[in-house]
């Protein structure tokens, strides 16, 4: 199990069609949130063909990537709507009462909320906060 | 009115006549309360209170039963501060027990700008003559020994406005006290006789429609609850009110003399203990409008959690009971009291949440204005026509606690 | 429980949503511009009855929907 990650990218606004074109450079993740919006984490460079697009850059979520036995055993019992079966495909929704993003791959899904939420997810969740190096960091200075 | 306490009760029961002078719709508290002001205030007994099904079977008998007055702005704390004064004298007045209390109210606050909301309040409550102090942490705790002042390591409390002269009365027995005066000195309780529609001459209304046949009447009043936006309709009236579902609980009996009324503004919860020693749960009213009488799960499940951070002895209780019902909410969350455009229909409604509490001043001020025609002083700021001439009475934050 | 079913997001619990209030619609009846201005402001129709109502899917793709819901016994009808 992985510690959450910062997901940065950009957030982009346009017609649905501008967003079907749409390209983003690198090694992005692309979420569709709605039909003229969408979230490219990972994103630092757009071309959307509207000239009336509005790109922003986007800091405010993180996202902690689970193998499905471990999002079967901590994340899918809290949530009461049915999931998505193909892959790739976004859902969006209430989990243990947050608004959360679930980004399923072939091989692993990406919990994403808003960062504010963070600290709700580890405890809802039982998910970790800090990564195993972190950790012992931590402890090594505690001792010293 | 059930068949056990009209037995205990010296009451007559009359059949409908085809006319009175004042015909009221609704038979709760305050449709009761105008029934016994007119009467013995204004000597007006030639009255009718039309009830679609028992007297307090609506929200007078679903309410959480608290009376306060520590309202947001002026007009309004001078209002409820009177009907919190004609309530404490209620007892002597009507000769019936009303089961009244003084308990106190403490309004928590778990944030600095909470503080000084709470902070703001007890200084315009005071001012305006409704008492209420700023206590802190230690004050609270020496009040409610059984609070965690932690709230359950996530709201804090960092102190709470308190509202001295707060009460409850037992719901049922307030309306069966105004029944009762109003039906000995004459009026007519009409029970199970529904309104169907508004008779009118040209621009006036001059009856009501009932299921048994028409009554004429030199002026109607609606003090329904529930269904006000219909009842207007008829008379093609259109009211800024929206009616929503109010929820509320009760658990098992916990030991007797538990403190104060506990408010939670932020949590939008509160808690009393009812006189059998009950715990009495509410919540903010449901978000979306409805008529439906059903209560929810979601309901129990989110209130529970909340009241137990704030009080942990709640998680070894059970919960008895939960019912709902509907409050009419004005669109700037004050009441709305008085004439409309269309002459003999009057109005009081708009109670949302905050009904029963007003159920004294309410009364008195609609039988003052029915006997004299004119608007009393004391209601005049909330009368429906404030809209148009663009004064609302916006006061939501002082609906967090029933 | 209540389901909505989002365009967007499909269905979920009414949970996720915040409530929008019924669509303002002055009656025909009124004529007068200012009439119609102060009923479109504050007054309600409040029907007992089918509504036509906003939604806003504040936990899923921040979007707002129209639904027909019978106030009377609180569900929506399609």
């Amino acid at each position: 199990m992985h510690a959450p990650e910062r997901l940065d990218g950009l957030r982009v606004v346009a017609t649905p069609d501008a967003l079907d074109h749409a390209w983003f450079e690198g090694d992005v993740v692309v979420f569709r949130i709605a039909h003229d919006e969408v979230i490219a984490f990972g994103a630092v460079v757009a071309e959307v063909p509207d000239e009336h697009a509005i790109v922003e850059r986007e800091t405010a979520f993180v996202g902690w990537g689970l193998s499905y036995p471990e999002f079967d055993d901590l994340v899918a019992r809290h949530v009461e709507w049915p999931l998505p079966t193909e892959r790739p495909a976004l859902a969006q929704g209430m989990a243990a009462g947050l608004p959360v993003k679930l980004w399923f791959e072939h091989d692993r899904v990406l919990l994403v909320v808003s960062s504010g939420f963070a600290h709700e997810v580890v405890e809802r969740f039982r998910l970790p906060a800090f990564a195993e190096s972190v950790k012992k960091q931590d402890t090594r200075r505690m001792r010293a | 009115m059930n068949e056990f306490v009209e037995t205990l009760l010296e009451l007559t029961w009359h059949e409908p006549k085809s006319s009175y002078d004042v015909v009221i719709i609704g038979g709760g508290g305050h449709g009761l309360a105008t029934a016994y002001y007119l009467a013995t205030q204004h000597g007006i007994t030639n009255v009718a209170v039309l009830e679609a099904d028992y007297i307090g079977s609506g929200n007078s008998g679903r309410n959480t039963t608290i009376i306060r007055a520590n309202y947001g702005i002026p007009e309004s704390i001078r209002f409820y501060q009177h009907s919190l004064d004609l309530y404490s004298t209620l007892e002597q007045e009507t000769g019936c027990w009303i089961m009244h209390a003084t308990k106190g109210l403490l309004w928590l606050a778990h944030t600095e700008s909470a503080m000084r909301n709470e902070r703001a309040r007890a200084m315009l409550n005071t001012a305006c003559g409704a008492e209420t102090v700023l206590v802190d942490p230690t004050e609270i705790k020496a009040l409610v020994p059984q609070l965690d002042l932690s709230g359950g390591g996530r709201y804090p409390v960092l102190g709470a406005s308190y509202h001295i002269p707060a009460s409850t009365a037992r719901h049922d027995r307030v309306v069966w006290a105004y029944a009762q005066g109003a039906m000995q000195r004459g009026v007519h309780v009409l029970q199970n006789t529904p309104v169907t529609g508004l008779i009118r001459d040209g621009d006036r209304v001059v009856g009501v429609r009932t299921a048994t046949g028409d009554i004429s009447a030199g002026v109607v009043m609606s003090a329904v609850g529930g269904n006000v936006s219909q009842i207007a309709a008829h008379a093609g009236v259109r009211l800024p009110v929206r009616t929503h579902p109010l929820q509320a609980f009760v658990t098992n009996g916990y030991a007797q003399g538990f403190g104060p009324i506990i408010s939670d503004t932020e949590l939008l919860c509160y808690i009393s203990q009812t006189a059998r020693g009950q715990m009495l749960i509410g919540h903010e009213y449901d978000r979306e409008t409805s008529y439906s009488l059903q209560s929810s799960f979601q309901f129990l499940q989110a209130n529970a959690i909340k009241m137990s951070y704030l009080l942990p002895f709640v998680r070894d209780l059970k919960i008895l009971r939960q019912w709902t019902g509907r409050c009419d909410v004005s669109a700037d969350f004050s009441p709305i009291m008085g004439f409309t455009d269309v002459d003999g229909f009057v109005i009081t409604t708009g109670w949302g949440t905050w009904g029963f509490k007003a159920i004294p001043a309410g009364g008195e001020a609609m039988a003052e204005l029915i006997a004299t025609g004119r608007t009393p002083e004391l209601i005049e700021p909330f009368a429906l026509s404030r809209f148009a001439a663009d004064h609302a009475m916006a006061d939501q934050g002082s609906t967090g606690t029933r | 429980m209540l389901i909505i079913t989002c365009p967007n997001c499909g269905s979920r619990p009414v949970e996720e949503f915040r409530f929008g209030g019924e669509i303002p619609q002055p009656p025909e009846s009124i004529t007068d511009p200012f009439e119609r201005d102060l009923d479109q402001v504050w007054m309600f129709t409040n029907v007992a009855g089918v509504q036509t109502e906003r939604w806003f899917h504040d936990a899923g793709c921040h979007r707002w929907l129209t639904a027909t819901r019978d106030t009377s016994i609180d569900r929506f009808v399609d």
